[in-house]
């Protein structure tokens, strides 16, 4: 069994918030004129993630299934005349990398993944197979517009990070573990994820075919 | 000093790749050669616009079409390596690409076909390989730009490590598209003077290529061993690298350790960028003295998040062949005498680091050696 525990949690679900507003909500958590440049689910990520104070020896595993939508959608609009800041943004995993790289925080390990139903759960294997002692686990979406009804953007926002450590320390608020289970089928969605983390309820069931997760709360 | 990233050995069980050479053996045989697949194409594709460098799969257009071309090339690519049970919790399939199917939602862009949707997302286009090639679903999608497949490496060979898969299969490809053809040349870094000198430009400039490879990383199984990771990421600039080297050092410094007291030749990145060539050629010949440095994106172009497998398979078939092939496209002046233009007897060596990096500062490089 791959295990971890869980030291903290922060989740942000701004509903149908609009990236002008996410701007104004969000701006004291980054460095002056930093969030002029920044994607919504940059700020989402970035916030979250930043609570957690990421350090260089810290593994970083960030899950999205669509990343910068609004970003790629105004790239492909920019055509034929290719905007260069929009290209870098629309790339996957700028959402987490924003934040780090307004607050000059390098990590030794990075691990953007993306995916449809077995996302959560390869990101989750990912951050239980760290060797780090300490993993953050973060996520999100931001919602896009004329791509979404393509299914080629998120049509919700939310935003998620996680502090997993090896040992169950003082305090520690619950417990994270993928256990190989030849007879489970099935998967655990992004936005079901996000749910969990941020109702904190506990699960026990099929992250994959062949992997039973189990996050329980303390 | 750091640790490595990943410190088991990983044996490289089978692997392969595509270029506009053929496969590894044929690309290999190219670089030996010292030719060139770049050519002067437009970047947008049937709509034009500057010639650029790109290094395209023969007889396919830069616009994508649906189904994507590119599907059946990935298939007879990866034809030798087919069974039933990959993408089974045993046997998972790590998936790596900085682009995937996004040249798809360029083309629903312009011509307004909904179809193309539905490949263009990271999880789409996995689906639609997923499917075609009969795998399972336990596949894990990694997109970190150009150390993508670095890290379905670091994956697979974790997987292997906890005990918890008995092979892994990484698959990566990137298939060039207007969509990525003309980001790049928005940052003004694609060569429109091409083939001219790429040293007469004030920051350099780099080609693009098709690419895609995959690798069969087993505990027990293979003649080549990938012995070592190593991450880092800089976070400094999107599109930069601190102006110290800090982030070259950093990376390779795990893997000098791990190797010394070795004899190491060296793959690099290099793309072409004047500063991120000057700072990895520095590095090299500071973590790895008198290691010869080569790169081959000079005639291959740069194969973007698939590079670090298309350039394993090569180095690959380099330590099995005993020739390694110069950096095809170059000339002197190098920024260090380590750069080797010409190909070279590696039978001498015990092995050699294959790096690569990325925006945002990412770097990622390993240890190939005979097992």
């Amino acid at each position: 069994m791959l295990e971890r525990f869980i030291q903290a949690v922060r989740t942000d679900a701004p509903g149908a918030e609009e990236p002008a507003a996410t701007r104004v909500r969000l701006k004291d958590r980054f460095a002056p004129g930093a969030v002029r440049r920044m994607t919504q689910l940059g700020l989402f990520v970035g916030a979250v993630l930043g609570e957690l104070q990421p350090g260089e020896d810290d593994a970083l595993v960030y899950a999205t299934q669509f990343g910068e939508g609004r970003a790629l959608e105004g790239y492909l609009d920019s055509f034929p005349s290719a905007s260069p800041t929009l290209f870098q943004t629309s790339i996957h995993p700028s959402g987490a990398q924003q934040g780090l790289i307004g607050r000059q925080r390098c990590v030794r390990e990075f691990f953007p993944l993306a995916g449809g139903n077995q996302l959560v759960a390869t990101a989750v294997q990912a951050a239980l197979l760290a060797h780090a002692e300490r993993v953050l686990f973060c996520g999100g979406e931001e919602r896009g517009t004329w791509l979404v009804p393509h299914a080629a953007a998120s049509d919700r926002a939310f935003a998620f990070a996680l502090a997993l450590t090896r040992t169950p320390e003082a305090g520690a608020l619950g417990r994270l573990a993928l256990e190989p289970a030849a007879d489970v089928a099935g998967a655990l969605a992004l936005p079901d994820w996000f749910e969990l983390l941020h109702n904190r309820r506990p699960f026990a069931g099929a992250a994959a075919p062949g992997w039973r997760l189990e996050l329980e709360w303390r | 000093m750091a640790s490595p990233t990943a410190t088991s050995a990983a044996r490289l069980a089978a692997c392969d790749c595509l270029t506009p050479f053929g496969d590894a053996a044929a690309t290999h045989a190219a670089l030996l050669r010292g030719e060139r697949a770049l050519q002067p194409s437009p970047v947008l594709g049937r709509e034009g616009g500057d010639a650029v460098p790109l290094a395209l799969l023969p007889g396919r257009a830069l616009d994508e079409t649906n189904p994507p071309a590119w599907l059946q090339s990935l298939a007879t690519l990866l034809a030798p390596v087919a069974g039933p049970a990959w993408g089974t919790a045993r046997r998972p399939v790590c998936v790596t690409s900085s682009n995937f199917g996004v040249g798809s939602l360029h083309a629903l862009r312009c011509t307004g076909e909904a179809g193309h949707a539905a490949h263009g997302t990271p999880h789409g286009s996995v689906e639609l390989v997923r499917r075609a090639l009969g795998w399972g679903e336990n596949v894990a999608i990694f997109s970190h730009a150009c150390v993508s497949a670095h890290l379905g490496l670091v994956h697979a060979s974790r997987l292997l490590e906890a005990g918890v898969a008995e092979e892994v299969l990484v698959v990566s490809y990137d298939f060039l598209s207007p969509f990525v053809a003309g980001g790049f040349h928005a940052l003004k870094i694609l060569n429109t003077d091409f083939p001219a000198p790429y040293q007469d430009r004030a920051a350099g400039s780099i080609g693009l290529g098709d690419g895609a490879g995959y690798a069969v990383l087993s505990r027990g199984r293979g003649d080549l061993s990938i012995e070592a990771h190593s991450l880092h990421n800089e976070m400094y600039h999107f599109t930069a690298n601190k102006p110290d080297g800090a982030g070259f050092a950093a990376a390779l410094a795990p893997l000098a350790a791990v190797a010394a007291g070795r004899r190491l030749w060296v793959k690099g990145h290099g793309t072409g960028t004047l500063e991120a060539g000057r700072l990895e050629a520095t590095a090299v010949a500071l973590a790895f003295p008198g290691a010869p440095l080569v790169g081959w994106k000079g005639s291959l172009g740069h194969t973007l998040g698939s590079c670090g497998i298309v350039e394993l398979a090569i180095a690959a078939a380099a330590l099995r062949s005993g020739r390694t092939p110069g950096t095809v496209g170059s000339a002197s002046p190098t920024f260090t005498d380590a750069v080797a233009l010409a190909p070279f007897d590696n039978t001498a060596f015990d092995g050699a680091v294959c790096a690569s990096n990325a925006f945002g500062g990412a770097h990622a490089a390993f240890l190939l050696s005979h097992a």
